[in-house]
């Protein structure tokens, strides 16, 4: 077992009445790839936000939040030197270019001279933003600014990279200019936690992860292990509900779990013969036979209900 | 330069004044890097407003003592500069970069506290009452309305000035939750006090009550600091306005802190 980099116990964190975190506990071990998934309104961002002393939680004294020996809440400036942080938001400093963007950052942490100005043209490298290196901030994709605020987050070395939804709205060549990205990091020994809820990703991306739900953790544990213990192995998309009545008498069946939506059908099941068998009633292009996939997970666990606040 | 280790090897983060120094460096950055727009109006401004008075209005109105009016005004205008100048840096300004463009969230994952960065924007904001006084001074002095070299004191008090009236416009930013808000406090405070704080005629002259009322108004003690040691009359009274200015920026300043704390960490 590796040391732990970050290690969250009991931690609650309420808005009035709202609980966004509810008794959180994890612990993400040095130089993995640790996952926060959950829809939106889980309280992933809150729960990152925690980690570097942008929120504060509830005060109670079983409520514990550690990151590299320090406690965010009352060391922030400690935790925010040792760490990277990739918001949901784009927060780049509009009024400066690309390359002062990165050029404040590295007084922020201290770096100044010949230093920060080969890590700063190092990193522009990596990112590919060699020809935007003095470009104004509006004139970026946003590919290009998601690749600018990952680049000012690694300026400091740091010891942990929190990403916060990286990839979303990305196309997916940057997506996979990303995945490499965070792969190499892992590789140099960076630990990284990542929330995001495409399930691609986390199981491209991390050895463990967490599915939240209202503030709770609901699952636990790797990505394939999850896959092997936690979810039927099949599954049966039916994406046209036309011939329901051919099958009714199959969705009792004790080898099958029936997840009915508005629009569609889905059977999960451990036997793809008895998947196979339901198949062969219904008209070809009605359905797919698939195997079950982190995503049939997450809905598992989280339900299919809308969670968004919005 | 200051990027000091510790013992475990771990990169120790930067000293305060260096977190102090970065982020009033990325104001003075931003201003930078708009200079032509940013850095003329301060000297056409009161270029305008003097030779509008001086030439026109100033005829009307009699000497204060020995000063011509026109100097009597320009003792008061880099003051009066430095206020406006601070206190859009710390209302609009402020606002924008903690509610549109989320600049300060960015800036709070990185080694800054939110102490930091308030103060941090104050000071900038003095560098700004400093600057914008000075270019009053300039655009003065050559016309023998403000005395050299006693006025070149003003800028000094232009960055006090600007530091108090950071403090209480970074307060009421912490209140306001849109943008359109502002409008009240320059129109119903700042512009209002310029009248009332012994800018455009002297504070004595004010009927009986609402001369108390000024010496409470923040503006009347840089302005009269300000006249006075332009004219070379210091005197131990003045010590009540020194007083005043301190007492101000601490007690504002630090219900900035303990509010925008508030707004700025969840």
């Amino acid at each position: 077992m590796q040391p732990c980099a970050i290690s969250v116990r009991n931690v609650h964190k309420s808005y009035g009445k709202t609980k966004a975190v509810n008794g959180l506990s994890f612990v993400v071990s040095q130089a993995e790839c640790f996952g926060l998934l959950g829809p939106n309104g889980a309280g992933k961002t809150t729960m990152m936000s925690m980690m570097y002393g942008k929120a504060e939680r509830d005060s109670s004294p079983e409520g514990v939040i550690d990151v590299l020996g320090f406690d965010p809440q009352y060391n922030p400036l400690n935790v925010r030197h040792l760490l990277g942080v990739v918001p949901q938001d784009d927060n780049l400093d509009g009024e400066l270019n690309v390359y002062q963007n990165l050029s404040l950052f590295a007084k922020f942490y201290g770096l100044s001279g010949s230093a920060a100005k080969t890590s700063i043209e190092r990193l522009i490298e990596t990112m590919e933003l060699t020809d935007k290196k003095r470009s104004k901030i509006r004139e970026l994709s946003g590919g290009m600014s998601r690749r600018l605020i990952i680049a000012r987050a690694l300026l400091n070395d740091p010891k942990i990279l929190i990403l916060d939804e990286p990839t979303t709205g990305l196309d997916p060549q940057v997506r996979h200019m990303i995945w490499d990205t965070l792969r190499l990091m892992k590789k140099n020994g960076i630990t990284i936690l990542l929330s995001t809820h495409y399930m691609e990703e986390a199981f491209q991306l991390c050895d463990n992860l967490i599915i939240m739900h209202k503030g709770e953790k609901v699952i636990e544990g790797r990505p394939r292990q999850l896959l092997d213990q936690s979810i039927e192995k099949y599954v049966l998309d039916i994406i046209n509900k036309e011939h329901e009545d051919r099958i009714r008498g199959y969705l009792n069946s004790p080898s099958i779990r029936a997840d009915i939506s508005k629009e569609t059908l889905h059977l999960y099941s451990n036997h793809i013969d008895a998947l196979k068998e339901i198949a062969c009633l219904l008209e070809p292009g009605d359905f797919f036979l698939r195997a079950a996939n982190l995503e049939d997970l997450f809905i598992k666990a989280t339900g299919r209900a809308l969670d968004d606040p919005a | 330069m200051t990027t000091l280790h510790n013992s475990d090897g771990n990169k120790a983060y930067p000293s305060l004044a260096m977190r102090l120094y970065s982020v009033w460096y990325r104001h003075m950055r931003v201003y930078r890097s708009n200079l032509l727009s940013n850095g003329l109006p301060p000297f056409l401004e009161p270029l305008i407003f003097l030779a509008g008075i001086g030439l026109g209005l100033g005829k009307y109105v009699p000497s204060f003592g020995n000063v011509p009016y026109v100097g009597f005004l320009a003792m008061g205008l880099p003051i009066t500069t430095a206020m406006m100048t601070a206190s859009f840096e710390c209302t609009f300004g402020t606002f924008i970069n903690i509610e549109f463009n989320k600049v300060y969230d960015g800036m709070l994952a990185a080694p800054i506290s939110v102490n930091n960065l308030i103060i941090g924007e104050i000071l900038w904001a003095g560098t700004k009452g400093f600057f914008f006084a000075f270019a009053v001074v300039v655009v003065a002095a050559p016309f023998g309305i403000i005395p050299l070299p006693r006025g070149l004191i003003m800028p000094f008090i232009g960055f006090i000035t600007g530091l108090m009236f950071a403090s209480l416009s970074l307060l009421v930013t912490s209140f306001v939750k849109t943008i359109s808000f502002f409008n009240f406090y320059f129109t119903g405070f700042l512009s209002p006090m310029f009248f009332l704080s012994g800018v455009v005629f002297p504070v004595a002259e004010l009927p009986g009550p609402l001369r108390y009322a000024a010496e409470v108004l923040p503006l009347t003690h840089p302005v009269r600091l300000s006249r006075a040691i332009c004219l070379g009359q210091l005197r131990p009274a003045l010590l009540f306005d020194v007083l005043y200015i301190t007492a101000f920026i601490a007690l504002f300043g630090y219900l900035a802190l303990k509010r925008l704390r508030r707004r700025l960490i969840d």
